[in-house]
């Protein structure tokens, strides 16, 4: 199951973006990734993925984080965008049988997956030096209902409990001979399987149904439902010393990202209107 | 079926946050307009976790196999608490897989959510015929429907967002065709999300009719 891959997102470390304020790195973060959307030159994508991996250094996450999480999106977007250079555009750069290379639709997918590395490497900058529940609490700060915290935070909890269980049915199910087959009875066998998989899809709502009871008793027991904690910020236990130079941090990193930023899309803009 | 970072324009990303944010927004208020709204929140959050790991299960079609979206079943369960689920959903497999994405998860919501908000009313006209209520045919057929529309709407919404933004100089003959083409080959998976999910809505009556009771 894919989910079980992806278990570690974020790594802990001492660089200057594990050091970023949250909320400001998340806003600026979160500005880059919509100005490098907004970018439909290919002239430049190379300064935008120069400017990202830049960051990406600046994080010390190791390469074969990057290397790991790649591959998954990775294959989607090849998938959307991989018949473009053989149907799009007028100008053929080369020509075999029936088929056509042609350099509009090759710009055209480089663009986007040009793109796509660089928003979600960004991305990727974002969640490996954020703890999960960081970011939960500075959308709690920017408004977030406490409904939709609540639902995230179970959900994520439960996530990769749901999924053992999954696993556990799913190899319950192959010990007792399901994918088994069987030529002859094929369009039994089909039957079969799907109804073994109805069963175990409405198995696993069950047990998380029944599972959700539970957590809702118990919850109910330590007061859930009846005050609203208000939000207060996380008083810190670091040194007058190292406020400082993680404030220092902050205003910097705040600064050279709003300027990259700013600048692709002064830079997307002269290119639009010369 | 997501749309990853990347491949929209910036102003159809902002534009389907400020949709998801709307949407949001009237599904929360009517959630709150519920006896007891906070009763239902660890159910829909196992729930969503649920779907989450079970939309991994691959379903059998010989010689090949699909994995279901399972938007439509997802209404059907949760009602109005589908849209956040969905939300939620959409966001961990954006940070825990990289699937979907950032910049998309709002659009990616609309297409997903807002679908299976539409599923949730089919399956909840079922109270509009309290004689046929307890009758399995009827359970199963509006649950066909409500997977099938859910899972159809969310196709429609995809391929309209692919074609329309892709910033490439498709001719008009290759746009019409390719979406015609991808078109026909979603009508067989529109039937087994349909069939998959009046299963398990069977399956759940016989077994835990109270889930079916949102």
């Amino acid at each position: 199951m894919a989910i079980a891959f992806h278990a570690n997102i974020y790594i802990r470390g001492t660089s200057p973006i594990h050091r970023w304020a949250v909320r400001a790195k998340v806003l600026s973060l979160l500005v880059l990734i919509f100005a490098i959307a907004l970018v439909q030159h290919l002239v430049l994508i190379p300064w935008v993925l120069a400017a990202v991996l830049l960051l990406y250094s600046c994080s010390q996450l190791p390469l074969a984080y990057l290397l790991r999480r790649l591959p998954y999106p990775g294959l989607f977007i090849i998938a959307m965008v991989g018949l473009l250079p053989w149907v799009s555009g007028e100008t053929i750069l080369w020509q075999w049988q029936g088929l056509s290379l042609r350099l509009e639709g090759l710009q055209s997918a480089f663009l986007v997956m040009g793109r796509f590395l660089a928003i979600v490497t960004t991305s990727f900058i974002l969640l490996g030096t954020t703890p999960f529940l960081d970011l939960i609490q500075a959308l709690r700060s920017w408004g977030l209902p406490p409904l939709l915290a609540d639902m995230t935070l179970l959900t994520y909890r439960y996530l990769y409990d749901i999924a053992s269980q999954l696993g556990t049915m799913q190899q319950a199910m192959q010990l007792r001979g399901f994918g088994l087959h069987q030529k002859r009875l094929r369009r039994q066998w089909v039957r079969r399987q799907w109804e073994w998989l109805v069963s175990l899809f409405g198995s696993l709502l069950l047990r998380s149904y029944e599972q959700s009871q539970r957590v809702y008793h118990a919850m109910r027991l330590r007061g859930y439902g009846q005050l609203t904690p208000p939000i207060h910020p996380q008083r810190s236990t670091l040194s007058p010393l190292a406020q400082q130079s993680e404030h220092l941090i902050t205003q910097v990193a705040t600064s050279l990202t709003l300027t990259m930023a700013t600048g692709l899309v002064i830079a997307e803009w002269i290119l639009t209107y010369p | 079926m997501h749309i990853p970072d990347g491949i929209l324009p910036t102003q159809v990303c902002i534009a389907g946050y400020g949709i998801a944010g709307g949407i949001t927004w009237g599904t929360l208020r009517q959630i709150r307009k519920t006896p007891d709204p906070q009763a239902q929140v660890p159910k829909a959050s196992l729930l969503a976790a649920a779907f989450f790991v079970g939309s991994s299960i691959s379903i059998p079609i010989p010689p090949a196999s699909v994995h279901l979206v399972l938007n439509g079943l997802l209404g059907t369960l949760l009602g109005w608490y589908a849209w956040p689920a969905v939300l939620i959903g959409l966001l961990l497999q954006a940070i825990l897989l990289g699937h979907g994405g950032l910049t998309t998860l709002g659009v990616n919501a609309v297409m997903m959510g807002g679908s299976a908000l539409i599923a949730a009313q089919i399956f909840q006209l079922r109270y509009r015929f309290p004689a046929l209520l307890h009758r399995k045919w009827f359970l199963g057929t509006l649950g066909f429907l409500a997977g099938a529309i859910g899972f159809g709407l969310a196709a429609l919404i995809f391929f309209g967002l692919i074609i329309f933004t892709i910033p490439a100089n498709l001719d008009r003959v290759t746009e019409q065709g390719t979406l015609a083409a991808l078109m026909i080959a979603h009508i067989p998976l529109l039937f087994l999300e349909g069939g998959f999910t009046a299963l398990v809505v069977l399956f759940l009556y016989r077994i835990k009719p109270e889930l079916l009771e949102s």
